[in-house]
């Protein structure tokens, strides 16, 4: 017998057998395609088959004691969210589509979100013939991914809009703002935990209201955009100050993104107080007034000053000769440059040497530009 | 025991467990950690030999014991026993002789751990670079190096280690692409190569020989065919081996083969290969260019091939098998002369080199199929095929024979 569902899914299965038989025509030799519309059109087909068996769960009208407990019986469940957030997911997909893969990547994620919670809901809603049993096996199945993933998103929000905040402030307003936030939040806190008989409604609608306004804040201040010297600072590629020229303000003197790059270096080169530079190498005991860098391997030195004055450490390996055509040549000095370094500060580099040192007519060294004499070799074998 | 059903099957598990004992005793076990040929691998074995022999007592005695119960408690139908709780006696005695035992081990271990981390008395260093999929040694020119071995100039050579016998040789490991992990059983522990760091290992033989290893950390398609040799020659053979290799080049005498050979070797494979020394007809030095081709930058260096007797990550031979034999197997008093007598043209294996030239990627599994290089830029992992001819590989070979 064709009953209402199952009329559903003999169409569906129909359908995936018709979508089986174009996609075989249509791509040759491709076989997979038609198999996959071939499984979803068997397991459409079975469970149409089950609903008709089933009769789509009515019970007979013979059955007369199943009339007020069976589950067609209960009074019909609440409006449901789901399929209005499904079309919306869809658009979103669909704009997505469109405009750009980000948007696609969300519509997609919302629209298996919206999908799979309808399926739930609508599943629960049967569960039993008991609504209140049924809305307890929703919440129990979906509960432990929905309240993680609510959360998560609430802190995002929370950690985006308040970092929006800080990089739009001055660094010092930035500090001033959010201590005084906290304490705000200590007190009122303080004042709310000391009171037994707080509405929940009352804390829940602050919390709502500050909530609002610090993602209004953090849109705001995004719009706006982050503060001028991150500007700059960006602009003149903050933290990967490598090259050899004029030194712009912002460059990075800490290096503190590096630690890792720093934890294992092929040579740790260090500027005395008195000016004298050498190198300590794993592996050897002693001061090294010479290195040997492995060709073609990407190698992280590290450079330490000790002097009063900033300093940084140049390594030069040899030049390239450019044939600029109409013989004319253009020579490149081959060097890697930390940038300035004040008293007890550290700053790597990594280079990789692709030609051997005795290729090169001028020697690999390393310097320091303004102190006389101070020089280490470098070997490329 | 008499059942005969029960019998029957004690004697079968008799003889797995005797065939499992006996499977420990392969004869020719080159990579075995339980036959040490250092002060090193020395050290390990003298750690683990006795952790073991309290490991087995235990285990013993635990399976035993598990047994015993297993059989004198059996279900014959009888009563449940009366339920306790706990018997703290017994549970704090169990507790703590586990506790005894292992600070027992703890502490040879800990002082084993940091002998073996000790590098202030090292006689030469020399860095090792992984990458897919061969290790590149290259000896640095500097320091003791330099003033007390006649390294006047740095060494660079693949596959082989060679190094001098009764010498604290420390390697600093690295890669150049990905992980991987140098281990010479026989001579001491393993040691990460990881790209960006230096990893210290002490390597040292106190005997004349081959000591074979394999890289041990999985580092892609050809990673079982990453294998290493260390070889300890005797402080006099070592001088001969530094010598030859800091020789000067020699072009073949014109109208040879192999100076056909030579001048094919320049137009196919010095802009991955660097031959020290060898010049293009103008008298310029050729450097090579592997950082253009290889994605790890490198390719062996090819000036003293024949001096090795494996390739391509020391895993096929460069002599025939009774040469090969020869070498391996010669008394530690004999081995020097037999080593550094290289490759000749009667021992060279031919088949294997002149398979490798034919076609490197059928050989051994590499990235280099031109049509699927995109994400590496065009560059290949390996070597890539180069279509020779055979007349071509014959002057090829003939060149390589003399690059010793
Ligand atoms: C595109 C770069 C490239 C070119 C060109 C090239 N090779 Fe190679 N070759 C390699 C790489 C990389 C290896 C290391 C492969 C391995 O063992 O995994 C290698 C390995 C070898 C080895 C083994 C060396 C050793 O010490 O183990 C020999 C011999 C060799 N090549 C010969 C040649 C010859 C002869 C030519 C020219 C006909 C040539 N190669 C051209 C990249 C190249
Ligand atoms: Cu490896």
């Amino acid at each position: 017998m064709i009953t209402t569902s199952s009329k559903l899914l003999y169409g569906l299965g129909a359908g995936s057998l018709a979508a089986g038989f174009v996609w075989f025509i249509t791509n040759e030799g491709q076989q997979l395609g038609s198999v996959m519309f071939a499984f979803l059109a068997v397991a459409f087909i079975f469970m149409g088959a089950i609903a008709s068996y089933t009769r789509d769960g009515h019970i007979l009208s013979t059955d007369t004691s199943a009339h007020g407990s069976s589950a067609a019986a209960q009074k019909s469940v609440g409006r449901s969210l789901w399929p209005f957030g499904t079309a919306v997911s869809a658009g979103v997909t669909v704009v997505g589509l469109i405009s750009s893969p980000g948007i696609f990547k969300v519509g997609v994620a919302l629209l298996i979100a919206m999908l799979a919670e309808w399926m739930v809901s609508n599943w629960a809603e049967r569960a039993s013939a008991s609504n209140e049993y049924n809305i307890k096996v929703r919440d129990y199945i979906v509960h432990p991914l929905e309240l993680p993933i609510a959360g998560a998103l609430l802190l995002s929000v929370i950690v985006l809009s308040m970092s929006r905040v800080f990089l739009a402030l001055d660094k010092s307003a930035g500090a001033i703002v959010f201590a005084v936030a906290g304490a705000v939040i200590l007190f009122f806190g303080t004042l709310i935990a000391l009171r037994r008989d707080v509405n929940r409604r009352v804390v829940g609608g602050i919390l709502g209201v500050v909530l609002l306004a610090l993602a209004g804040t953090g849109v705001a201040t995004a719009l706006d955009g982050e503060r001028e010297q991150l500007v700059e600072a960006a602009e003149e590629d903050h933290f990967a100050h490598r090259g050899c020229t004029e030194e712009k303000e912002y460059s990075d003197k800490k290096a503190s993104r590096a630690v890792a790059m720093k934890s294992s270096v092929q040579a740790a080169v260090i500027l005395s107080d008195e000016g004298v530079l050498y190198a300590e190498v794993d592996g050897y005991e002693t001061a090294q007034t010479a290195i040997t860098l492995q060709r073609s391997n990407p190698s992280t030195i590290l450079f330490i000053n000790e002097t009063d004055d900033a300093r940084r450490m140049v390594l030069s390996y040899g030049k390239v000769v450019e044939d600029l055509g109409g013989g004319v040549e253009k020579e490149t000095a081959l060097e890697a440059c930390t940038s300035k370094v004040e008293k007890g500060g550290q700053q790597a580099v990594t280079v990789v040497i692709p030609k051997p040192s005795s290729a090169s007519d001028e020697p690999f060294t390393i310097t320091v530009p303004g102190v006389d004499g101070a020089k280490i070799d470098v070997f490329v074998p | 025991m008499n059942n005969p059903r029960r019998r029957r099957v004690l004697t079968l598990a008799g003889i797995a467990a005797g065939l499992l004992t006996l499977a420990g005793c392969a004869k020719d076990a080159p990579q075995d950690t339980w036959q040490p040929a250092g002060p090193n691998a020395e050290m390990i074995d003298n750690l683990q030999q006795p952790v073991f022999l309290v490991a087995g007592i235990v285990g013993v005695i635990v399976m035993a014991a598990v047994a015993w119960a297993v059989f004198r408690y059996r279900d014959r139908g009888q009563a449940i026993p009366e339920q306790t709780h706990g018997k703290p006696a017994i549970e704090i005695t169990l507790t703590i002789i586990p506790v005894l035992i292992l600070i027992g081990v703890a502490i040879p271990t800990t002082s084993t751990i940091f002998d073996l981390a000790k590098t202030d008395d090292t006689e030469m260093v020399i860095n090792v670079t992984g990458q897919q999929w061969w290790w590149e040694y290259d000896y640095p020119a500097i320091g003791d190096n330099a003033d007390k071995y006649g390294l006047s100039q740095p060494i660079v050579t693949s596959g082989q280690l060679v190094i001098p016998e009764n010498t604290k040789v420390l390697l600093r490991v690295t890669s150049r692409d990905v992980i991987h992990s140098y281990w010479i059983p026989k001579l001491n522990g393993k040691k990460d190569g990881v790209p960006g760091r230096v990893h210290l290992l002490r390597l040292e033989g106190s005997k004349p020989g081959i000591y074979a290893g394999q890289c041990t950390e999985f580092c892609g398609l050809s990673h079982s065919y990453m294998r290493m040799e260390t070889i300890v020659l005797k402080r006099a053979d070592f001088d001969v081996w530094v010598a030859n290799q800091l020789a000067p080049y020699e072009s073949p005498a014109e109208g040879t083969l192999a100076k056909e050979g030579e001048s094919l070797y320049i137009q196919q494979c010095s802009r991955c290969h660097q031959v020290n020394g060898l010049a293009d007809a103008e008298g310029n030095l050729i450097v090579s260019a592997p950082e253009q081709y290889v994605v790890s930058g490198a390719a062996p260096n090819l000036t003293n091939l024949m001096t090795r007797i494996t390739f391509a990550g020391a895993s096929w031979d460069l002599l025939t098998q009774q040469c090969r034999d020869d070498v391996w197997k010669a008394s530690a008093n004999e081995f020097g002369a037999k080593y550094l007598s290289g490759v000749s043209a009667d021992c060279l294996n031919q088949k294997d080199l002149r398979e490798w030239l034919r076609n490197s990627p059928e050989k051994k599994p590499m990235y280099v199929d031109p049509t699927k290089l995109q994400e590496t830029n065009g560059k290949y992992r390996g070597m890539p095929a180069l279509g020779l001819t055979e007349d071509q590989i014959d002057a090829l070979v003939a060149y390589l024979l003399e690059r010793k």
